[in-house]
């Protein structure tokens, strides 16, 4: 398979597989598992950064005027990145919010 | 037939899997209907299948997914090296373990 590819499909799952660890810490703090809640926001963090690193490679080879031809794919690995960074923020916020409403229950 | 369903946000990413699975299949003679569907499409077209499997992307919708089956068919998710390195042959490998391992 073409190296550009694998590159977009390994950003893909990794950050793919963080987004829905952000997912699942909003989930498990909605059922009280903060504790769980944060290891699942941990577990992302680490898979975030993996697909980052991969991400990095593209931003090089633009850096050194390899041009990164345009391709659905890509547009796909970059919204996912996006979308993982989205949840990450909102995962912290929404495991707050529990807790606070767990507090004042 | 066995019929694989392959579930991801947009179905987009997954169909390169699936190309890959339907050509795995074809190698070991074993005759294999391998799609892949959005989220949006994929209560209906669960119905279709006899195994489901879900881009890492849509982990989180796991148990939902069970649900939605009754838990009446196998839902697994896709192993992130798998998917990330688009390997057909280990995707069709793990889904057809997970057909039998259920059936038992």
């Amino acid at each position: 398979m073409e190296e550009m590819e694998l590159i977009f499909f390994e950003i893909i799952s990794t950050v793919g597989t963080a987004r829905s660890a952000f997912i699942d810490a909003i989930g498990l703090a909605k059922k009280g598992d903060f504790e769980g809640a944060e290891a699942k926001v941990k577990e992302g963090n680490e898979h975030f950064l993996t697909g980052h690193k991969s991400h990095a490679k593209l931003i090089q080879k633009e850096a050194s005027d390899e041009k990164i031809e345009f391709s659905l794919l890509l547009v796909h690995a970059e919204d996912q990145m996006m979308s993982a960074e989205a949840f990450k923020i909102l995962s912290e916020e929404f495991i707050d919010v529990y807790k606070r409403i767990e507090e004042g229950s | 037939m066995i019929n694989i369903l392959l579930v991801c946000s947009a179905g987009m990413s997954t169909s390169m899997l699936v190309k890959k699975m339907q050509e795995a299949a074809e190698k070991r003679d074993l005759e294999a209907k391998v799609w892949a569907v959005g989220d949006s499409e994929s209560h209906e077209e669960s119905k279709k299948a006899d195994i489901i499997l879900l881009g890492p992307q849509v982990k989180y919708l796991e148990s939902k997914m069970k649900d939605r089956v009754n838990n009446e068919k196998p839902v697994s998710v896709i192993d992130m090296r798998v998917y990330g390195t688009m390997n057909g042959e280990k995707a069709l490998d793990n889904a057809l373990e997970a057909h039998k391992n259920f059936n038992k």
